[in-house]
């Protein structure tokens, strides 16, 4: 177990500063200058080449890179170009709203795709199943800005039970902010859904066909025993890798939910950022995004020795 | 003898007053209005971005003199102005008892320090030559503030009512960009990142009567669907700045909402590469004129709301000529032209559109649809604004664009070669330097017509239209601005009627 872990510690940090780099060279030769998006179209050469200086923009390559990493190591936090706010704050501030959107995407992603799931695979070939992969196909194809958009159609400007988006904040409003994120958490959940739903229903399929569900089912036990107890522990190992890579999706930023509901999210956050090149704050959330996937990953291969005790970590 | 310029008749306008609210304007309420760009800080003397002037410009600050909602100069830290016959020394006698939000005194002191700050070595300023033109700053006494200038120039004090010279204050102003300490009729309540800026009422505002307004929010919301759905389901009372027309259109049919279709003095222009062939050719520049069909542009792009221009100069702005005749849509003379360039079956050639702004694309397809059919062919590309700004507007490396150039009296870009359209022209220098050196109305209405003539003649973009300044909100939000002839969105005067 401690060898795993070690294992998996230095491919994070090799990943990291692979990451870095690549992300860092991306930065560096992407064209569009800080300066002149900062100062406008109408900016005196010389203003510019002061706010290049005041950022460090003119300095070479390695001491640019070398002076990122550098703060980093040292958890010190560089200044956001455009928010004038360390961007550590920056992102914490951000993570405590796609931190619970993502979470809570993925519990409505769960509460409808194992059942629905489970009950087209007991039901293979009949008119359920087939109304359940119709309803599926559809989750699939639907892109989630436009269910995003039908959801504040209908239930903020017709119905207005909810805010049209926007975010009040934790401290304000707490209930209020967890509806706000109810809507956008829906339209992610429910398209994630449709992919675990088929998922669920095709690793159920296999797994009832193996012997020991036969020899269940040979010595009497109830079919709900069966299903639940017997076969859903291994049909969930490959559900549960996809729900890793798609938490991990989710956390790397719901751009577009994010933007069709204005949320104050990480998802926006780089994407604005990327737009005005705040290079110090796509740097950072780039690199924590990257580290979010790996991490979530480890928790996956946890996960799947609790659900299988065959497999061993190391 | 000094001229003493009132300032009401500063200028004469051809637009008449909006008219006044019938009903005496309530106090109290708060508003919330939705822009598209979360400004990058909010410190407008230390970048020249549309977005910080947006939500700070005369609500949280104020400069010495202000542009009011029909484009007029009037009174804002200073009371009043008097020029001298060689229009160089400007005495601008200042308010007094004027405090900033955080306590401290505004005085002719604080008002020399604001403008050595602008014109210093290492200033942040974006225009330090705003500054640098002020040869002497002298302060008889508290209330008077002379600036001698170096030479004449006519758009001085329209530079001085540019975000860019607001006045902060002495001791509070390191945090400007986090915190701004303004004068204004609303003060500094909380940024939040991502989200909103909120102010609300400054009760110490030197004009006990304003504003009406107890609390005023800025809501930063892109999308444009997602900004129409926030206003009709009542998150978001105002829509400060409507870049897709056909929103405004969805919104006028509910009564709940009013759309107001003014001007803005930001001329869309189908930018040019005068040095790269065959737009160096000025005959091939006036082909095209004649090939676009301004009014249908209008029509098709901004739902009729713009306006036609003939150059680049806002009908809003004091001294407009229209040129719209000059080259009218007649593609047979564009074909003509096109022959006689040497181009009698037309040519190819690339147009780059910036991504974020969805009229320059629209525009961008309508115009290679006109300038086809005379045999020019567009390659239409999508760039992104980071890209834009690099290689089209600092690099020059292009050869057609649009945009929309937002910021009023900028004919001086012409003067500049180097400038990225890269119109050279010692005509136009000289006419423009004309314009800043007139000492009389009659002189500066003359050149300033002059210029823009040249640029018109030469054909130096494609000028197009003037954005339409489309907002919408309650129909209970009263006095709201209906043109922009400046960039603000100033709500001191603007009240709820409920």
């Amino acid at each position: 177990m401690l060898r795993y872990f070690l294992t998996k510690l230095a491919t994070l940090v090799v990943l990291l500063f692979l990451v870095s780099l690549t992300v860092f060279t991306v930065l560096f030769v992407l064209p569009g200058d800080p300066a002149q998006i900062i100062l406008g179209i109408h900016a005196t050469p010389e203003s510019l080449a002061r706010l290049r200086a005041d950022l460090g923009l003119d300095r070479p390559f390695f001491a640019q890179y070398a002076d990122w990493v550098g703060n980093l190591v040292q958890g010190r936090s560089a200044l956001s170009i455009h928010y004038k706010m360390p961007v550590f704050e920056l992102v914490a501030s951000r993570l405590a709203v796609t931190g619970p959107l993502a979470l809570l995407a993925m519990v409505f992603a769960v509460v409808f795709a194992l059942p629905l799931g489970i009950y087209a695979a007991r039901h293979q070939n009949r008119p359920q199943d087939l109304a359940v992969m119709t309803f599926t196909q559809l989750g699939l194809a639907t892109p989630e800005f436009w269910l995003g958009i039908l959801l504040v159609l209908f239930f903020s400007v017709e119905l207005n039970w909810f805010a049209a988006g926007g975010f009040p904040g934790w401290q304000a409003d707490a209930w209020g902010s967890l509806k706000a994120l109810l809507l956008p958490a829906f339209a992610l959940g429910i398209i994630r859904a449709a992919i675990l739903a088929r998922l669920t229903r095709s690793s159920m399929l296999d797994v009832l066909r193996e012997d020991y569900i036969r020899t269940a089912r040979a010595k009497g036990l109830r079919e709900r025993t069966v299903i639940y107890v017997h076969a859903l522990r291994n049909a969930l190992i490959p559900v549960l890798t996809i729900l890793g890579l798609q938490l991990g999706q989710l956390l790397a930023g719901a751009i577009i939910i994010e933007n069709v509901f204005f949320l104050p999210g990480l998802g926006r956050l780089v994407f604005t950022a990327i737009g005005m090149r705040d290079l110090p704050v796509v740097r950072d959330v780039v690199l924590l995004m990257a580290a979010a996937v790996v991490f979530v990953n480890f928790l996956v291969d946890i996960a799947y020795a609790a659900v299988d005790p065959r497999i061993e970590l190391h | 003898m000094k001229r003493l310029l009132a300032i009401a008749w500063v200028f004469v306008f051809a637009i008449p007053f909006s008219a006044p609210a019938a009903e005496t304007p309530k106090k109290g309420g708060g508003l919330i209005v939705c822009v598209g760009d979360e400004p990058p800080g909010l410190d407008p003397t230390a970048s020249a971005s549309a977005a910080i002037d947006r939500v700070v410009y005369s609500n949280l600050f104020e400069g010495l003199v202000k542009v009011d909602r029909n484009g007029r100069l009037v009174p804002g830290l200073a009371l009043g102005w008097e020029i001298s016959p060689d229009a160089k020394t400007y005495t601008f006698r200042l308010r007094q008892g004027v405090r900033f939000h955080n306590g401290e005194p505004f005085n002719a002191q604080v008002a020399k320090w604001n403008l050595e700050r602008g014109a210093a070595p290492d200033t942040k300023n974006a225009h330090p030559e705003f500054f640098r033109q002020i040869e002497k700053i002298e302060t008889p006494d508290d209330s008077t503030l002379r600036l001698t200038l170096k030479d004449v120039n006519a758009l001085f004090l329209f530079q001085m009512a540019e975000g860019d010279a607001v006045l902060l204050p002495m001791k509070g102003y390191e945090d400007t960009a986090a915190r701004p300490i303004g004068t204004g009729p609303f003060r500094f309540v909380e940024w939040r990142r991502g989200d909103s800026v909120v102010l609300e009422r400054n009760p110490n505002y030197w004009n006990p009567t304003l504003p009406y307004l107890d609390r005023l929010t800025f809501r930063f919301i892109k999308d444009p669907s997602a900004q129409v759905a926030a206003l009709k389901a009542g998150d978001v009372d105002v829509l400060g700045w409507i870049l897709a027309p056909e929103i405004a259109r969805g919104i006028a049919r509910d009564n709940r909402f009013k759309i107001l279709a003014g001007s803005s003095t930001s001329e869309v222009i189908m930018s040019t590469n005068n040095k790269a062939k065959p737009f160096d050719n000025k005959l091939v520049r006036q082909a095209m004129a004649h090939a676009i069909d301004r009014k249908t542009v209008n029509e098709l792009v901004m739902l009729g709301y713009g306006t036609p221009i003939g150059s680049h100069w806002p009908p809003i702005t004091p001294y407009y000529v229209d040129l719209t005749k000059k080259f009218p849509y007649d593609p047979k003379k564009a074909k003509e032209l096109l022959a006689q360039a040497g181009y009698p079956n037309g040519f190819s050639a690339r147009i780059q559109l910036p991504a974020i702004y969805p009229y320059a694309q629209k525009a961008g397809e309508v115009i290679a649809d006109m300038l086809g059919r005379v045999g020019i062919k567009l390659k239409i590309e999508i760039v992104e604004w980071g890209f834009w700004l690099d290689r089209i507007f600092k690099q020059k490396d292009f050869e057609l664009s649009m945009i929309g150039h937002a910021e009023a009296w900028d004919i001086g870009i012409y003067a500049n070669p180097n400038y990225y359209f890269q119109y050279d022209s010692a005509e136009f220098r000289d006419a423009y330097q004309k314009a800043l050196r007139a000492t009389s109305e009659a002189e500066k209405a003359k050149w300033f017509a002059r210029c823009q003539e040249i640029v018109a003649e030469d054909a130096v973009n494609g000028f197009l239209f003037v954005s339409p300044s489309l907002s919408a909100m309650k129909a209970e939000v009263m006095n709201w601005w209906k043109d922009y002839p400046t960039i603000a969105l100033d709500a001191t005067e603007v009240w709820w009627n409920k």
